[in-house]
């Protein structure tokens, strides 16, 4: 229970609606535990010769009034319990997904979008369902048992109340060992019933060598064997979970039939009257559910805790990249860069993928970053956004160290395209002003885009700017998205515009357009490519390998080395270039004929 | 998918219990289990009120002791028919469930199988235009939901009207006015029932909409959470995450108040129920009309009446989400497989392996030409290289050989043969495909190289592994050939997956071997292992390759150019290296790396 702390803020703000809704479901309980007297009464007179057509009355009345009461009561204690609950499940999603946006990169590097996301959907509701349907729980399997047992004690004394109850335990026993295998054996069938999907997914994404290979027969014996594997795991759950009613009538029948004995033994001998009799067999019935649950409220809690336990465990998450205490900020940033000694590892004990790199971007200048893939150039940008902290060295921005300055001004100073050019599934409009916080007019959107030459493919859309990429819009080549990433990007109108490897599936002439209308911005410029084509106009051009700057200058410089690795890239470049242009001649000439 | 015709529901329903009908015997059971079950809980409250009326009524204080004992040992009696009933009801209950669930995972596994095995036929333009998601959660997910159209609808229908026929009966029987009163409540309950259900159908609808927008939103911001902190647009992000949030507390909320009205609204008419019994059957004893057993009987069965009613109610929604999986789950079992094997297929072990071109054209879509008019001739034994840029069309080739695609215009021939006219699996169990993108499936490694095919025994994948020189790197791992797979083989580097693809295909020792190569950056060692490999498959038989390393084009009989669908240039790498083609440059490109 200790795990719950985290949701006393939660209950310090609603602990009335908590109150309101026990007083009423016990009240409830009582009005319920009338119903019986009534019948009682009624009996009694009857079978004294006492009833009369007022005394009929009154007993109808008494039913009425009751039942008005009581469903009253009723709708009163499941808004304010099971209302709260969902309050609960809604406050603690939210804190969940606060918490889910301050998180650094490194937490989203280890933990799967799937738990994730159960985390956001399934752990909030079992504690939500603790909250609500377990407090009625507690309520209804102690106050109402007890009530009740003091009320057949009240109608037919102690002894007889005793003999009654005596099968009814075994109730909350039985349900109490049933529910355990119960859970067990339906996670049992839900790992089953991935392990028959995995099957399926593996087999259909393979299906090309399975068709090749021509072993569909074979491939189809394996499924089978976990089809009957999962019917298996199915009927052992079915075993059990068919127990639950059977026990609770079987117990409930013989506590039922021992009072018949006992009772009608009592009435002949004059001990209790017809009425009490009557009234105890309506107590008989009413205290099963209050076993029921008892026999349920362990294995609830206990699914709530492991919950609680597994969202606490996201909220003590802390996350590294964290804003210093009064942090700095500056009037107009001027987009200049300097990293010094900067070497970066992911975690202790991993080698590093940045070793020592120090360079300057001067306001208003570009920088190129040219390697292979995997030689750290993308790292630079995480640690320039501050994505993830360096490990030594320093990086200042606008002359200023990075861990210093206000975190929100270091992020809007800064307009990156990233290489894996991710968009939302919204409308293109929405994804080109991603960046902004107050929406603005389409012309703004419009400029963005012609700015990086995706304006024309955007209005030949089915729906121009309102068409929903993704999927379930329409799917981008990977030239378009990289385009309506750089628009997204130059809409920020920073001072620092970045892109890593943003325009590697957009053609030669655009590419060269776009990186026209960049250097014409004026601002200062990082650009990530593998391509010679991309980096030669730019100031200055680093050359990175496995971490380490093995080059740099600018262009002409960097061809002088005839052996250095610009050089060579810049050969092999060119022959591609070649064979291009002779494919091209080659359509022309087949397209003749 | 495609759907082929509308399927009508009463179709559907006749096509689910063609299922059905091998259980006809268990589901046979089962309706005879119904009836005792529901025939002994409706005795019960009857035995009450017999033992009621019959001995415990007319007691007037002093009793003599033979009476008392002839009253008990009535009571006695009673009380051991009703724990009859008790432990009958307890066995039938568990047996009815057990026979029930057997039966209905029974139908389900042979759907599953039967689901899956057709989509294995399918050909692979059905695989490339349908979403992969969508075929796993047809024979998963929506097989599921067919659960409870066989486990619980038809049971409780009949379940429920036979407990309805049954109380209106011995109501009736017990006292015509009485039971007239109670019937009279009924429709009322249905009105209520169908109106919440109605209602609470909306609700969950919308919430199912709203929890799906919510999961939708996770998904995509976890997994875009590098985009939005760079942005800094946490708020914007927060904002609408939160208004699905904040709608599906709405919906929540009003789930709890439909529930909380309908609930105390059924208990309501309830009540007005027990008041009118007392009110009317009051008035009845007065008259000595009724015996106050019978009135305890009916307060008994207005109890027992009402749920019935509402399980019905229940169930309409069960068979519409089931009708809607049927649905889905037939319309893909319609699909047909447009490849289809010839009427007298020819089988065939193992190929001369000659292949003819003659005038290819195809397309995957449409009059997209992917071949135009592709003429050439394979002679055995020769080993022809496929070069040419992305997308010329030389995997088309490749597909179209095994036959995964059939061929608009033109022929094909094997040995002389139409491909058309071989079965389909001998074909390709025939001829050895190497596909580009090697698959792996989870199992050892050594069953990644039989896939479990007969003909292929341990010794055979280790001679083939041998041969492509995998053996070396395998012996290394922990556990040999017994080393399992793990993901998809990603604990491998891309060099040993492809080598591993090369035995799994090499094993069966086919005389026609087709190699898609793959692009793929691979450490110089390996490499060369590779190569080696290569030049060794080659030997004694037909080899097919779509080629990307100079060493494979080298080793060819015959180099083929490909270039938009056609044959650009053709000849031995001496010859074209004479000539100023494509393939000049093509060659200096990959000399180059």
């Amino acid at each position: 229970m200790r795990a719950y702390k985290t949701i006393l803020p939660f209950i310090k703000k609603t602990w009335h609606h908590y109150i309101v809704g026990i007083v009423l479901l016990m009240l409830v309980d009582v009005a319920n535990l009338m119903v019986p007297q009534v019948l009682r009464m009624f009996t009694d007179w009857a079978q004294k010769g006492q009833l009369n057509v007022e005394k009929v009355w009154i007993c109808v009345m008494g039913i009425l009034g009751l039942g008005i009461f009581i469903s009253i009561g009723r709708y009163i204690w499941r808004t304010q319990l099971y209302g709260t609950a969902k309050e609960l499940e809604y406050w603690l999603r939210d804190k969940l997904f606060k918490h889910y946006l301050i998180l650094d990169a490194n937490y989203y590097k280890h933990n799967k979008i799937g738990d994730l996301m159960a985390h956001a959907t399934n752990d909030v509701k079992a504690v939500s369902n603790s909250m609500g349907g377990g407090i009625m729980m507690i309520i209804d399997s102690v106050f109402m048992t007890l009530l009740t047992v003091f009320m057949m004690i009240v109608t037919v004394g102690f002894k007889i109340t005793l003999v009654a109850l005596l099968a009814l335990p075994f109730i909350s026993l039985a349900i109490g060992i049933v529910s355990k295998p119960v859970q067990k054996r339906s996670k049992d069938v839900q790992n089953t019933f991935s392990e028959l999907t995995t099957e399926v997914q593996e087999n259909l994404s393979g299906i090309r060598v399975i068709k090749a290979t021509g072993v569909e027969n074979i491939r189809s014996k394996g499924f089978s064997s976990v089809n009957k594997k999962y019917r298996q795991r199915n009927m052992d759950l079915v075993r059990m979970n068919g127990l639950f009613h059977p026990i609770i009538d079987l117990f409930s029948g013989i506590s039922f039939v021992v009072f018949l004995v006992f009772g009608s033994h009592q009435i002949l001998t004059g001990v209790i009257t017809l009425g009490a009799f009557v009234a105890v067999i309506n107590y008989l019935h009413m205290i099963i559910w209050p076993m029921v649950a008892l026999g349920m409220i362990a294995n609830m809690f206990q699914r709530g805790i492991a919950s609680m336990e597994r969202l606490n465990i996201i909220f003590a998450e802390k996350y590294e990249i964290v804003e210093k205490e009064n942090p700095v900020e500056i009037e107009s940033p001027d987009g200049s860069i300097k990293f010094e000694n900067v070497s970066f590892r992911y975690e202790d004990g991993l080698p590093r993928v940045l070793e020592n790199i120090s360079f300057e971007l001067k306001p208003g200048k570009s920088l190129a970053i040219l390697g292979r893939t995997g030689s750290g150039k993308s790292t630079i940008i995480d640690l320039l956004l501050r994505l993830y902290d360096v490990s030594n060295g320093k990086i200042l921005f606008s002359g200023v160290d990075i861990r210093e300055l206000k975190l929100e001004q270091l992020r809007s100073s800064i307009a990156a395209v990233p290489q894996d050019s991710f968009l939302f599934s919204r409308s293109v409009a929405d994804n080109i002003a991603f960046s902004l916080k107050e929406p603005i007019e389409i012309d703004f959107i419009q400029e963005a885009a012609k700015f990086a030459k995706v304006h024309d493919d955007i209005t030949s859309m089915p729906d121009g700017y309102d068409t929903i990429i993704g999927e379930r819009g329409v799917t981008l080549s990977g030239g378009q998205k990289q385009r309506l990433c750089i628009a997204r990007a130059y809409l920020r109108h920073a001072p620092l515009l970045i892109l890593d490897d943003s325009l590697s599936a957009v053609d030669t002439e655009t590419e060269d357009e776009i990186l026209q209308h960049l250097r014409e911005l004026g601002q200062s410029l990082i650009l990530i490519s593998q391509r010679i084509s991309a980096v030669k106009n730019a100031d200055h051009i680093i050359v990175m390998d496995e971490g380490k700057i093995i080059q740099e200058g600018t262009h002409e410089h960097l061809m002088s080395h005839k052996s250095g690795f610009y050089r060579t890239l810049y050969d092999h470049q060119r022959l591609e270039t070649q064979l291009d242009q002779k494919l091209r001649r080659e359509e022309a000439v087949v397209d003749e004929e | 998918m495609k759907n082929n015709g509308i399927l009508k529901e009463n179709k559907i329903i006749k096509r689910l219990f063609k299922y059905a009908l091998p259980y006809w015997k268990q589901f046979a059971l089962v309706l005879f289990l119904i009836l005792i079950i529901t025939g002994t809980s409706l005795l019960q409250p009857k035995l009450v009120q017999i033992m009621i009326d019959n001995h415990l009524m007319d007691f007037s204080g002093g009793m003599t002791e033979d009476l008392l004992n002839e009253e008990l040992s009535g009571v006695f009696k009673i009380s051991m028919l009703y724990i009859g009933t008790v432990l009958i009801n307890f066995v039938a209950t568990y047996s009815q469930f057990w026979v029930l669930n057997k039966a209905g995972q029974s139908i389900l596994l042979s759907i599953r199988q039967e689901l899956y095995d057709h989509i294995l036929d399918l050909p692979m333009s059905f695989f490339d235009t349908n979403p992969l998601g969508n075929l796993v959660t047809r024979v998963t997910n929506d097989t599921e939901n067919l659960n409870e159209m066989f486990t619980s609808v038809l049971t409780s229908l009949f379940q429920n009207l036979v407990s309805i026929l049954g109380i209106i009966i011995i109501m009736l029987i017990m006292n015509v006015k009485l039971g007239l009163m109670v019937l009279s409540l009924s429709p009322v309950i249905v009105a209520i029932s169908v109106i919440f259900r109605n209602a609470i159908g909306k609700v969950y609808d919308s919430q199912r909409k709203v929890l799906s927008r919510i999961n939708n939103h996770l998904s995509e911001n976890i997994s875009g959470m590098g985009i939005i902190q760079m942005f800094h647009q946490e708020q914007k992000v927060y904002d609408e995450f939160d208004r699905a949030d904040r709608e599906y507390l709405k919906e929540s909320r009003r789930e709890v108040k439909y529930f909380a009205t309908y609930r105390p609204a059924v208990e309501m008419i309830r009540s007005i129920g027990i008041a009118l019994l007392i009110w009317y059957g009051g008035k009845g004893y007065l008259t000595e009309v009724i015996t106050f057993g019978v009135l305890y009987a009916f307060i008994e069965y207005i109890q027992r009446f009402f749920y019935p009613i509402l399980g019905l109610a229940e169930t309409y929604n069960i068979i519409q989400s089931a009708l809607t999986s049927s649905k889905r789950i037939f319309s893909l079992m319609d699909e047909k497989s447009s490849i289809e094997n010839a009427e007298d297929p020819i089988f065939i072990d193992r190929f001369k392996g000659k292949v003819e071109f003659e005038n290819v054209w195809f397309a995957y879509k449409g009059d997209d030409w992917v071949l135009k008019d592709v003429s050439f001739r394979i002679k055995p034994g020769e080993f022809v290289a496929f070069v040419g840029a992305t997308g010329a069309g030389k995997s088309s080739i490749m597909n179209l050989i095994v036959r995964f695609y059939d061929i608009q215009k033109g022929k094909i021939l094997i040995d002389g043969v139409d491909v058309r006219k071989y079965d389909i699996q001998s074909l390709r169990r025939a001829i050895g495909l190497v596909q580009q993108d090697v698959f792996l499936f989870s199992g050892s490694i050594e069953r990644n190289i039989t896939l479990g095919r007969d003909e292929v025994k341990r010794d055979d994948a280790i001679k083939a592994a041998k041969l492509v020189n995998a053996d070396n790197f395998i012996i290394r791992l922990p556990k040999g050939y017994d080393e399992p797979v793990m993901e998809r083989g990603a604990t491998l580097s891309a060099g040993q997956r492809q080598l591993l693809s090369y035995a799994r295909t090499i094993s069966t020792d086919p005389s026609m071997l087709i190699l898609d190569e793959a692009t793929a950056n691979i450490d110089t060692e390996t490499e060369l292992l590779i190569q080696d490999a290569i030049s060794k498959m080659s030997k004694n038989r037909t080899m097919i390759a779509v080629a990307h390393r100079i060493s494979t084009i080298a080793d060819a009989d015959n180099i083929i150019v490909m270039s938009h669908g056609k044959i650009a240039e053709q000849g031995t790498k001496d010859e074209l290296l004479g000539r100023d083609g494509i393939f000049r440059v093509l060659y200096e490109l990959q000399y180059k790396q």
